[in-house]
């Protein structure tokens, strides 16, 4: 064990004890006087990796280097430890994000700092990538064997191609970090720390518990999770080891507290837990909301109001009568933005939405207008725009993309009037929250310094996938860049592709590419399940850093290191090509195929042919799990129970499309009139839906994993037993 | 005369001890003493009235929760004995009072590195024997190891090799007792052997090593057949008998398929077995190599491709000396010659009592329904033959000529099943992974008469003892009963 801050003297003593019992290295990490935080804690993980990197070694953490025979690694950086600042070395000019490490070899030295203490840290878990550590979202693969204590070599001096690299949480839906405690929120967060992420954006929604406000006499009661959907564990529930004894799932932190007043007091604590760690580990804050929808008790306090129509109908929005210009509405968001502000007072960006109001499509021509009093081109008429949304290939196009065009310019229209209250985002400290213009319409982009409010930063969607966004990849040069701060929202794995294994390696490459050649400032991700996406994220997280640096290249790299099996390695990356590849099967033809929602399994349930691609899909999946089983059998050390993990999914996942296409057999038998033959089929769906859940349930590690068997339980196998005993009863 | 008088009291002292013996065993109540109860065959034949419903809420005479274990609790002279992993990480038999469930003692053994195993299975996965006066449990890293019933101390423990899997399987066999001596076999991919150890010494009496048998997992069984007992293996290809007094193989059925998991049954003369083996029949070892222990995937294996403990395997495969081993040279350096075989379905009747190789005259049928498990071992019951597979599928086949009583029923209780059905009083347990043991009234049909609920993994075969059912989950143990 290194021994954070030990008394120097102390220090010398244990060190020279240590020499004589051993012929140890003895390695000194020298955090300096006054440290900032986050360079101790620097100081202490590089202490711990040490320990676990090399054979023979004694290291000591402290405050103040000691006299003694050995290695000293200095943390920090001229101005923030002045032991590195006697050192002299030829300090460079780097930005507040840059890494430095040097060697001193004459003196038998190190220096691990950077142009800030987050920067300093990152310069830690740098030399720990460099020594063969490689950080996943869910843990650190550390190489198999020990090696002798050495680090010559890794001197580096590194800049961010890419400085705002923003890790988007909470979301919806049970499979989403929305069902995560705070726990593994946190150790989630320590790892994206070490992957040197900088940004959480924190996306939340109207019915959640994470703030309550009040307006015009109505109080917020709804506190919810998940659209309001509720997931008991009993005995019937298929998979229900993974529960841990539990009778309901849920998010642990909320767990069996039922009012407002306690979901509301759970929900301050957890998010701001959230915001305090992610400061705690450098990171800045944002809250993404959809301003302008409220749960449904509002209705008494906005006249005019409409019900929003989306699963379960859970808010209300402005109606048709009610225009941007509207007083009444107008304060009501600000009430929620205010509330948002005043809870978590830290906060540091707030996301808002463009906010999708069909009913305000009467109001566009006079938002237009207002837009360019403002300094919009003139050029850009409705019409133009109103084709531009018409013509194009994203997922919102034709008369879909003509009325979100309109719906945008009056939500633009509507932020611009919104925040020329300048007191809006004023934090109690005086400073002012950052704005963040979310999802703009793509058919404003060349325009988008033009039509955002004030000094409003952006974070841009192109369409639901990867491999959308990368074929519609050429609205990405029409952004200003250098005028406005743009972002990509990064889908790593999609909600209406569901709940199934997903891999988007190739296509982020392409579009982190993209966006790395037309100045963006970086980008936000996109996610539900964790699962399959440690390959995408570590590739997120080393392109950020290098210019040039594929998918391809970052997946074999990640694998050869983790495995130590260049062989397993290069079997790896075809595991990826084939997971991407059955994603884009599932994106092209059905996207929605398991989109988390009632009806997921029994949409299935109608005499219709197999599609063909549900072959093909389950060919690719198959080679998926062949690959990994084999390369997890290949291997040992760290990386073998997370390919384990990952074979069990893709079986999972071969069980799933073998239940669809029982229950589509059932549904062809049916109709032809053979009740016996559907009945059949419908218990070999069963069967294999319980073998899927099953199969996940032997390996779910996460909320996410237990939020999948919680909504393939309600969704795929409930329905499907009732619909078997129907039939049988029938019969 | 003096030596006759000591002769004599010798003998009557011996024929005291013996009456003593006969009346303890006449008083004792019922055991379940080692795998799947007396001789394996998963029947309490002194129970008569079994609990039929249960759960962790109802009919619960006494649990613990002993830790981590898949191995079955047996039932001896009162007390029951279960296998644990520790949370420290050591491998712990504990003695319990059977009726109250008391811990009596648990004895903890240092394990040192463990070797790589594949779920469902667990390192503490021996199911222990008996003989009342001591326990014995192999475990993988230590060997064979006898305790004190009584005490829990250790008595001797024999070293045994590690086993190695070429799919990473990980141990799970299980000793019997017979006759003075611990019976126990071994099949793995690198040393299979069968051995007797003396029960009081721990000594060697004799072992026959089994060169053609791959992994495998069939716990011995004793069969009674033309006046003779002998000692029944089944393992790749073939099912063998072997004396139990030299460890001769004394015949051999070459009828199985490559792997061996379940354990056969015995009833009066005949041998009953049930096995899945992945793949066909002309699916030899070397296709599953090639699929899974070829890593880079170019047709041939390296010899970095399979564990150092295989070396000197793949270099006797190794014909060419090209340090690859392609096509058959893989099956050479891994399955031996005469016993080249492939996967399938089969459940056969075999006659024992036979000598040399009895394929051609011991065989009463073998048929090749798609029915057996790979894993869950037959019950013989009632004349019938039952088995059920993975989904809850079940068949029933007449023991006496094979025909078939019912096929593919589903039992409404879906996954997995590792560990096999048990009979007691005309009721059939069918424990499912998911901790639901179905029960079947036993006849003509898979009639349910109660689905129970135990909340957790179940993996070890249940054991029942006077009217009681103990049912060891993953994590605890419990003991089931309609006593109040």
């Amino acid at each position: 064990m290194h021994r954070p801050g030990i008394p120097a003297g102390v220090a010398v003593a244990l060190l020279w004890t240590c020499v004589s019992l051993r012929a140890a290295d003895v390695v000194q990490i020298v955090y300096g006087l006054n440290a900032p935080a986050l360079q101790q804690y620097a100081a202490n993980e590089l202490g711990s990796q040490f320990e676990r990197l090399f054979d023979d070694i004694y290291v000591t953490v402290v405050e103040t280097p000691g006299d003694v025979s050995g290695t000293t690694v200095y943390v920090g950086s001229p101005q923030t430890n002045p032991y590195v600042a006697r050192l002299r070395p030829d300090w460079p000019e780097v930005s507040n994000q840059g890494i430095v490490i040097r060697s001193f070899p004459d003196q038998r030295s190190h220096v691990v700092g950077g142009g800030s203490p987050v920067a300093t840290m990152w310069a830690a878990y740098e030399l720990g990538y460099r020594l063969g550590i490689r950080y996943l979202p869910r843990g650190d693969l550390f190489p198999a064997k020990k090696k002798s204590f050495d680090l010559d070599g890794v001197d580096t001096v590194m800049e961010p191609q890419l400085r705002s690299r923003t890790w988007r949480t909470i979301n919806d839906f049970a499979i989403g970090p929305e069902s995560w405690g705070i726990n593994e929120h946190q150790q989630f967060l320590r790892q994206l720390a070490k992957m040197k992420f900088n940004r959480v954006m924190l996306a939340v929604y109207p019915w959640q518990p994470f703030v309550r406000y009040a307006f015009n006499g109505v109080e917020k009661s709804t506190a919810t999770h998940w659209f309001d959907e509720k997931y008991p564990v009993d005995g019937d529930t298929v998979g229900r080891k993974a529960f841990g004894g539990k009778k309901m799932f849920e998010n642990p932190d909320f767990s069996g507290l039922t009012t407002a007043d306690e979901r509301h007091e759970a929900g301050r604590q957890h998010m701001q837990a959230l915001i305090d760690t992610a400061h705690e580990l450098g990171m800045t804050v944002g809250v993404s909301i959809v301003p302008g929808e409220f749960p449904l008790e509002f209705q008494k306090a906005l006249p005019g109001s409409v019900i929003a129509h989306q699963l379960k109908n859970l808010t209300i929005t402005a109606g048709s009568d009610l225009g941007p210009a509207d007083r009444t509405f107008r304060d009501l968001v600000a009430a929620k933005i205010r509330a948002y502000v005043e809870t978590y007072p830290q906060l540091d960006r707030l996301y808002v939405s463009m906010p999708e109001f069909p009913t305000w499509g009467a109001h566009a021509d006079q938002a237009l207008h207002m837009l360019q009093q403002r300094g919009l081109s003139a050029e850009l008429t409705m019409g133009k725009l109103q084709q531009m949304a018409r013509d194009r290939d994203v997922i919102v196009s034709g008369d879909r993309g003509a009325q979100a065009i309109q719906g945008n310019l009056v939500g633009l229209a509507f932020f611009h009037v919104l925040f020329e209250d300048a007191g809006l985002l004023k934090r109690a400290d005086g400073r002012s929250v950052e704005l963040v213009i979310q999802s703009v319409d793509p058919a404003l982009f060349s325009v988008l310094d033009q039509v955002v409010p004030g000094n409003a930063g952006t974070l841009n969607f192109l369409d639901y996938t990867a491999r959308r966004s990368a074929d519609n990849r050429h609205f990405i040069p029409q952004v200003p860049a250098a005028q406005v701060s743009s972002e990509l929202i990064m889908t790593l794995a999609d909600d209406n592709v569901g709940i199934l294994p997903q891999s988007a390696v190739k296509s982020l490459s392409t579009l982190v590419d993209v966006i790395k050649q037309h100045g963006w400032a970086g980008y936000s991700t996109r996610y539900w399940v964790p699962g399959e996406l440690d390959p995408a994220i570590y590739f997120l997280a080393r392109a950020s850093w290098d210019k040039e640096l594929s998918g391809e290249q970052a997946v074999r790299e990640l694998w050869t290191t983790a495995t130590g099996n260049k062989a397993a390695a290069d079997r790896l990356w075809k595991a990826w090509e084939h997971l991407e590849t059955a994603t884009d099967l599932i994106d092209r033809h059905a996207i929605g195929f398991t989109f988390p929602v009632p009806g997921m399994m029994m949409k299935h349930y109608h005499a219709e042919p197999i599609p063909e691609w549900w072959a093909e899909a389950t060919d690719e999946y198959t080679q998926y799990m062949i690959e990994l089983y084999r390369a997890q059998g290949a291997i040992d050390g760290d990386a073998k129970p997370v390919l384990f993990y990952y074979a069990k999914r893709g079986e999972y996942v071969l069980e799933y499309f073998a239940a669809v296409n029982a229950v589509r057999q059932a549904a062809i038998a049916r109709e032809a009139g053979d009740t016996e033959q559907a009945i059949e089929y419908l218990e070999t769906a069963l069967e294999q839906t319980y073998n899927c859940i099953n199969t996940l349930a032997d390996v779910a590690q996460d909320q996410s994993d237990r939020g999948v068997i919680a909504v393939l339980n309600a969704y795929a196998y409930r329905p499907l037993l009732d619909e078997y005993e129907k039939l049988a009863d029938a019969e | 005369m003096i030596s006759t008088m000591q002769q004599a009291a010798k003998i009557c002292a011996v024929m005291f001890v013996g009456v003593l013996f006969v009346a303890s065993t006449k008083l004792h109540a019922e055991d379940w003493s080692q795998f799947r109860g007396p001789n394996a065959t998963g029947i309490a034949a002194e129970s008569t009235n079994p609990p039929v419903k249960f759960s962790t809420e109802h009919n619960v005479k006494w649990s613990a929760a002993p830790g981590k274990g898949v191995a079955g609790p047996i039932i001896t002279d009162g007390r029951c004995f279960v296998t644990t992993m520790t949370d420290d990480g050591e491998f712990a038999v504990l003695g319990l009072n059977a009726v109250t469930g008391e811990q009596l003692w648990k004895t903890r053994f240092e394990v040192g590195k463990l070797p790589e195993i594949t779920p469902p299975n667990e390192h503490a996965s021996s199911t222990p024997a008996s003989d009342g006066e001591r326990v014995f449990v192999h475990f993988s890293t230590i060997g064979l190891i006898a305790l004190d019933a009584a005490t829990g101390d250790e008595l001797w423990r024999y070293p045994l090799p590690l086993p190695f899997y070429l799919m990473g399987w990980g141990a799970a066999n299980s000793p019997i007792v017979h006759d003075g001596m611990v019976i126990f076999n071994l099949d793995d991919d690198l040393n299979s052997y069968l051995i007797a150890v003396d029960v009081e010494s721990g000594d060697v009496r004799w072992k026959a090593d089994r060169p053609e048998m791959l992994g495998g997992y069939a716990v011995p069984v004793l069969c009674t057949a033309n006046g003779r007992t002998d000692i029944v293996v089944a393992g790749s290809g073939k099912l063998k008998g072997y004396d139990p007094a030299t460890g001769r193989e004394l015949w051999t059925c070459n009828s199985l398929l490559r792997t061996i998991m379940t354990t056969p049954v015995v009833q009066n003369d005949r041998i009953y077995i049930t096995v899945q083996s992945y793949g066909d029949t002309d699916r030899v070892l070397k296709y599953a190599l090639l699929q899974w222990r070829d890593t880079n995937q170019d047709g041939k294996l390296a010899k970095d491709e399979v564990e150092p403990a295989f070396h000197k395997k793949f270099d006797d495969g190794d014909h060419n000396g090209d340090g690859f081993l392609v096509d058959d040279e893989i099956d050479d350096a891994f399955q031996a010659k005469t016993n080249r075989v492939g996967g399938g379905n089969i459940i056969q009747a075999i006659r024992g009592g036979g000598e040399g190789d009895v394929t051609d005259t011991h065989m009463i049928y073998n048929l090749h329904h798609q029915t057996p498990s790979n894993i869950a071992s037959p019950l013989a019951y009632a004349g019938r033959l039952l088995m059920v597979k993975k989904g809850g599928i079940s068949a029933a086949f007449s023991l006496e000529d094979g025909s078939t009583i019912w096929m593919k029923k589903r039992i409404r209780n879906f996954g997995n099943y590792y560990a096999s059905p048990i009979a007691a009083g005309g009721r059939i347990y069918v424990p499912g992974e998911n901790g639901k043991i179905v029960v079947l009234q036993s006849g003509p049909e898979p009639e349910v008469l109660a689905r129970n609920d135990v909340g957790d993994s179940l993996v070890a075969t249940p054991a029942i003892a006077n009217n009681r059912i103990y049912v060891r989950t993953l994590n605890k143990i419990y003991c089931f009963s309609e006593e109040n």
